[in-house]
């Protein structure tokens, strides 16, 4: 048994999750890592209907469900408010998915950052609009098909950066973490947890029917996208000390991205211009990392 | 499935819309079109192993330090284990699947911790008495093991051996640098502790018949082995100074002086060739020569024994076929030899081709042949009734032969030659036995029962049928999901070295400590049977693995099961199956 | 004690003595003293109150939004288009039936750009849900700050205070203002009725499907309906504790009036002066002030308005198509009258066009003269235009 990760659940059965939906197993552990003094806020995403409708909740903690754009905001004045109150345990998570982090909510991310308001601030990124129907997002990679970047033109825009955005806020710690590494994730979260200050952890999480892939494969794809350096796993502290958690195995990109049909229409010279991307951004982080 | 709550009236609306009650309600079961379940599958070595030993299980239970259950459950299917972990040819571990990913686990030298353990002290009861008598005949691998089952299972049983000592060849074949005699001599008294009884110095033929036996028992188990050299055929060959390995190896097992001069010579390929050798080696032979017609390659003898002679300053001469003996005042004093083109035919048949003009002399004050040995003739005569095919005795599937209620197992019922065949003849022998005292019919049983496609059975199948079911499919490294093993470096073999070892007898071989066994055992996948890692549960997004008592149930809650499969695929032992939900 | 405060000032009075908790707010002329003020008294300990400097007024109403979700009592201010771009926020917060309370400063929405008086942007939040205000001087915005969270907290909708660009906000007035344990026993502090608690996990604002999402806007509507009783019984109250109370209309002068005027916020002082004038030289005209524009007082207004013949009312805004829109709404509440008294509609003053005595008294000549309005938007005031015109 993998005994770095506490056993006590905060979430049950019975959720509304598709199928193999690693946004709702990273919530799982999320909370575990947290534990029960916390208060979730969702911003509108999938996690608005995978909780549950009146009158049901499928969390063991306080959720609040806000609109859209709101995350950064509503978890500065829940802060507020219980700062006022003289509650130093309570934790604030906010539960944003990519595009209400990255498109929509990025004004009130950054306000938030560039206050250090004290929150923790998830994104679990599925890398689309994908509660609305898997619509491109800036989160979306290179050349993805989405319903909104169709195959005769996929998205022309590489993926924002968003831990680059959140280190230029010079916050006190910014982290990536994905499903197939539960205790990397864990850690990282009861790491977020001891800090005081604007913390934000980004969350890979696949998404079966918006990436194309059987949901059996998961945690599969969540691996192959750490080990072929699509998505490497590394903290930034106060923006500028960066530590990177995990030397990937160096598989090649196609591997991860033959898995999944939002790639199918991918060619060979394109596989091979991604290839670069990603050795490109990977030689970066490492030069980062050594200073 | 039907929501609980449901507000009849605006006024007994809660204020706001909040949720008052949890989702466990909604069955999410119900939009499942793919199923998991548990369900252990056969791993390689398990199959490969001719005792029908669960290799896993007890890896699985000394990785987790439960040294009495590891020793326990290698008892319940070999009575023979402290043999097995020093003598076996460990097919086993040519199977595991590790090997594929860093180095197989040396299951052998587990076998040996585990059976070790606890001096050997730790027995499996017998049931309760059945009444039935059954005789053995032959107290070597065979006879000893069908004896110890038939005595769990409550029959009372004798073994006729006709040497002074028990033991067959693992008292008087294996040289006890191999397989020491103390150890040989604590797992028959383990045997004889639960009830079975042996009458040494007792030849069938000559002390007793096959129709007294036939008249005082319920049923008979043959397996007297096979003890007659194959000889040459050259002139010479009976010349003071050569003697067949099997005479060789027994005077020296039986502590009988054996002098063969400065320079031994010994002609054959196999193990008893290299034990033949290496004994000669240990009582003071100056030069020893092994010249066999198989290549390098070829050589029938454990790699690992050549080797180890070869370390210890034996000399080994491939391809050379033996003419002549020659002699000097009766006495021999060497082989003229030929040189060998091929051992085998296009169709891989022993067919021995030469280069006549191609010679080769070694001179020798002794000569050891061993080129195999043979069922004794006599017995076909002390056998009477039975038929035989060739030199082997001819048994059915189910270790029956055609005289009712005598069965054989053994050397002297398959050409397989080992020392598990003959455990696992010995246990399949036992069972078929008690299927005719009870009036079942053995030939199902047996197939139920199986583990692999080679014919090993599990005596735990047989006696708890109810315990863990595992699919007959053998699982394959692409079966599993290496991500979550680690490379880790096999447990080294610590031997004397070549120059302690000659001195004498004492066992080549160290045995491991605990510390090393529970680690080497650790690095078993652990292939088709869920050891409770637990990723199953980790996981799963609907929390619908079950847990109890914070071990894995192996339950999946159906209730909630979406059927994604991602239990299937990250359990890294293959220890789950993906099918089609019914509806 | 009294002071000369301008409406900004007077508002940071108001919502310090309210003891607010938490504060929210992006500076946008002419609300920006307020912010400035609030920041000050929290620096320096005399509110203690947590005060976020947000990114946005969108930011401003979510911030809040989470804070009294957590159980804090709250404040903003805005303008405008901060106002405007809070709309999305607006029927959240009511919908959430959060007591927030909101000082909004009535001007003008570009473009073109203009920082003065106009009424659209409150106006155009009227569908959201909030309660709404309008002050006529700085006295007034302070003691409705008071009631406000009052009325609010009893009734959980949040409250809308309006007071003019500049007229008020940036205008110096006498102020009395109340003492700190007086408004204490008045407004004890804020007890939620639900919160965001660990020790009691709810799921809040979940998806409502269409069985049981009517029944939680009528429970709005049913608040509001009770929230006009509950304002009333909280300005009894303040009225009997601070010797001021406002009512959510007030006539002046209406007795036997031939014609009514309504206004609303700092028209209604100038106008006390016009119809006064008026009355001493014996026309029989009245004014009707309307400070409580939601829940909309349609019962009140028309025990009030009598059988008056004729009402004029000036709209310091405009709804493009329609015209002002307390005209609109002033129609729609007398017409189910048998004999609604006709009624003419002024707009003027948008952009902080100053409202001129001449302009009310021509307003008020207008529709003295005429059986009927001409049309339906009677614009006043027009650059170049000595009458009324169409």
């Amino acid at each position: 048994m993998r005994t770095e990760i506490p056993e006590e659940e905060y979430m049950c059965s019975g959720h509304l999750a598709c199928p193999g939906c690693a946004a709702a197993l990273s919530m799982r552990f999320a909370l575990k890592a947290l534990g029960e003094k916390t208060i979730v806020v969702i911003p509108a995403s999938c996690w608005s209907i995978i909780a549950g409708p009146f009158p049901y909740s499928s969390l063991r903690v306080p959720l609040l469900h806000v609109a859209f754009e709101t995350g950064g905001a509503i978890g500065s004045g829940i802060k507020a408010a219980l700062e006022l109150k003289g509650d130093e345990e309570t934790t604030v998570m906010v539960w944003a998915g990519d595009g209400g982090t990255f498109d929509i909510g990025l004004q009130a991310l950054s306000g938030a950052a560039e206050r250090n308001e004290d929150f923790i601030y998830v994104c679990y990124d599925n890398e689309a609009y994908m509660n609305t129907g898997i619509q491109r997002s800036s989160a979306t990679p290179y050349l993805s098909w989405t319903t909104t970047t169709p195959v005769s033109r996929p998205k022309g825009n590489p993926k924002k950066n968003i831990i680059e955005i959140m280190a230029a806020h010079r916050i006190p710690y910014a982290a990536t973490a994905t499903v197939a590494y539960p205790e990397d994730l864990v850690r990282k979260l009861q790491k977020a947890k001891e800090k005081r200050g604007f913390r934000f952890i980004h969350l890979l999480c696949p998404c079966p029917p918006g990436w194309r892939i059987d949901p059996e494969l998961s945690i599969k794809v969540s691996r192959l996208a750490v080990q072929s350096k699509v998505f490497p796993l590394y903290e930034v502290e106060d923006g500028e000390r960066y530590t990177i958690n995990l030397e990937p195995k160096g598989i090649l990109v196609e591997e991860y991205i033959r898995l999944q049909g939002r790639f199918a229409h991918l060619e060979d010279r394109e596989i091979e211009e991604i290839q670069r991307n990603v050795d490109k951004a990977w030689e970066r982080l490492k030069k980062l990392a050594r200073l | 499935m039907k929501a609980p709550i449901s507000f009849e009236k605006e006024a007994q609306m809660p204020l706001i819309p909040l949720s008052v009650e949890d989702i466990r309600w909604n069955k999410t079961g119900s939009w499942r079109y793919m199923r998991p379940r548990y369900e252990d599958k056969t791993p390689p070595c398990n199959a490969a192993c001719p005792v029908g030993v669960d290799i896993v299980g007890m890896m699985n239970l000394v990785a987790r330090g439960e040294l009495e259950r590891a020793s326990r459950l290698l008892r319940q299917e070999n009575p023979l284990a402290g043999v097995c972990g020093r003598a076996c040819f460990h097919p086993c571990e040519s199977q595991c699947n590790r090997r594929e990913f860093d180095e197989a686990v040396a299951i052998n030298l587990v076998e040996r911790f585990v059976a070790d353990y606890g001096m050997g002290g730790i027995t499996v009861k017998p049931k309760r008495k059945t009444g039935k008598k059954v005789a053995v005949v032959g107290s070597g691998p065979a006879g000893l093991s069908c004896a110890y089952f038939l005595a769990v299972m409550g029959h009372e049983v004798v073994i006729y051996e006709a040497l002074p000592v028990p033991g067959g060849i693992l008292r008087v074949g294996i040289p006890p640098y191999r397989l020491p005699k103390d150890v040989v001599e604590r797992e028959i008294k383990a045997i004889e502790g639960i009830g079975v009884k042996i009458e040494t110095n007792c030849r069938v033929g000559e002390d007793i018949t096959l129709e007294d036996l036939r008249k005082r028992y319920d049923a008979l188990f043959l397996s007297p082995g096979v003890h007659k050299a194959k000889d040459l055929g050259l002139a010479g060959e009976d010349s003071e100074g050569v003697l067949s390995a099997l005479e060789f190896l027994k005077r020296v097992n039986m502590g009988e002086e054996v002098s063969l001069g400065e320079r031994v010579l010994v002609i054959g390929g196999g193990n008893a060739a290299i034990d033949a050798a290496r004994s000669a080696l240990r009582l003071g032979a100056k030069e020893v020569r092994m010249v066999c017609l198989e290549s390098r390659d070829e050589m029938p003898a454990f790699r690992e024994e050549v080797e180890e002679a070869e370390e210890e300053g034996i000399l080994i001469e491939n391809g050379w076929g033996p003419r002549r003996f020659l002699t000097r005042r009766g006495r021999v004093s060497g082989v003229e030899f030929v040189r060998c083109l091929s051992v085998f035919d296009a169709e891989g048949r022993f067919s021995p081709s030469f280069d006549e003009t191609k010679k080769h002399r070694v001179e020798a004050e002794g000569v050891i042949v061993a080129i195999g040995e043979e069922a004794d003739p006599s017995l076909k005569e002390v056998m009477r009734g039975i038929s035989w095919q060739g030199d082997a005795i001819s048994v059915s599937p189910t270790g029956a032969t055609s005289l009712e209620g005598v069965f054989a197992g053994g050397d002297i019922a398959s050409p397989l030659h080992n020392i598990a065949q003959a455990i696992g003849s010995g246990k399949r022998g036992a069972v078929a036995i008690d299927c005719h005292l009870r009036g079942e019919e053995a030939r199902e049983v047996l197939k139920r029962i199986r583990v692999g496609g080679d014919g090993a059975v599990s005596m735990i199948k047989y006696l708890h049928p109810e315990e863990r079911e595992r699919s007959p499919y053998v699982v394959t490294f692409s079966d599993l999901n290496p991500q979550y093993f680690e490379y880790a470096e096999r447990v080294r073999k610590i031997k004397l070295l070549p120059f302690e070892r000659k001195e004498g007898f004492e066992e080549v071989v160290f045995g491991i400590a605990e510390e090393m066994a529970m680690r080497e055992a650790g690095r078993c996948f652990s292939c088709g049977v869920c050891n409770e890692c637990g990723n199953c549960y980790l996981f799963c997004p609907d929390i619908s693995v079950l847990r109890d008592k914070g071990r894995i149930a192996r339950k999946i809650d159906y209730d909630y099961c979406k059927g994604c499969g991602i239990c299937f695929v990250e359990c890294p032992r293959y220890a789950l199956t993906l099918e089609v939900e019914e509806r | 004690m009294k002071k000369v405060l301008t409406g900004n000032q007077a508002v940071a009075y108001g919502v310090s003595l309210a003891r607010v908790e938490v504060i929210s707010a992006y500076p946008i002329t002419p609300q920006t003293t307020i912010v400035e003020y609030l920041a000050e008294l929290c620096a320096d300990g005399v509110l203690e109150a947590r005060f976020i400097t947000v990114e946005s007024e969108h930011s401003a109403m979510a911030s809040l939004i989470g804070a009294s979700a957590a159980g804090a009592r709250t404040f903003t201010a805005t303008s405008s288009h901060g106002l405007a771009l809070m709309h999305e926020m607006l029927h959240w917060a009511s919908g959430a039936r959060l007591p927030i309370v909101m000082v909004n400063v009535n001007r003008a929405l570009g473009p073109p750009w203009n920082i003065w008086s106009d009424q659209i942007d409150s106006l155009s939040q009227r569908d959201t849900g909030w309660i709404q205000l309008y002050c006529e001087n700085n006295q007034e915005v302070l003691d409705t700050i008071i009631q406000a969270y009052r009325i609010a907290e009893e009734v959980s909708l949040p409250v809308m205070v309006v007071l003019d660009a500049f007229f008020l906000s940036h205008t110096s007035e006498p102020v009395e203002i109340p003492e700190e344990r007086d408004v204490e026993r008045f407004l004890p502090p804020y007890r939620p009725k639900f919160k965001l608690d660990v020790k009691d996990p709810h799921s809040f604002y979940l998806m409502t499907p269409p069985e049981y999402f009517q029944e939680y806007r009528y429970k709005i509507q049913k608040a509001m309906e009770r929230a006009k009783e509950v304002i009333k019984e909280v300005d009894a109250l303040y009225a009997s504790n601070f010797g001021r109370g406002y009512g959510v209309i007030e006539p002046y002068l209406c007795e036997d009036a031939e014609l009514i005027l309504i206004t609303t916020g700092t028209v209604t002082s100038t106008s006390r002066e016009v119809i006064r004038a008026m009355r001493e030289e014996g026309r029989a005209v009245g004014l009707l002030k309307i400070k409580m524009f939601r829940p909309f007082p349609s019962e009140e207004l028309k025990e009030a308005l009598g059988g008056v013949r004729k009402v004029a009312v000036i709209d310091r805004n405009l709804s493009p198509g329609v015209g002002g829109i307390f005209a609109q709404e002033i129609r729609a509440a007398l017409s189910e009258d048998g004999a609604p008294p006709r009624l003419f509609g002024f707009v003027t003053g948008l952009g902080g066009r100053d409202i001129t005595p001449e302009l009310i008294s021509q307003a008020i000549r207008y529709s003295l003269e005429r059986e009927e309005p001409e049309g339906r938007v009677l614009w006043l005031g027009m650059r170049g235009e000595k009458e009324v015109i169409l």
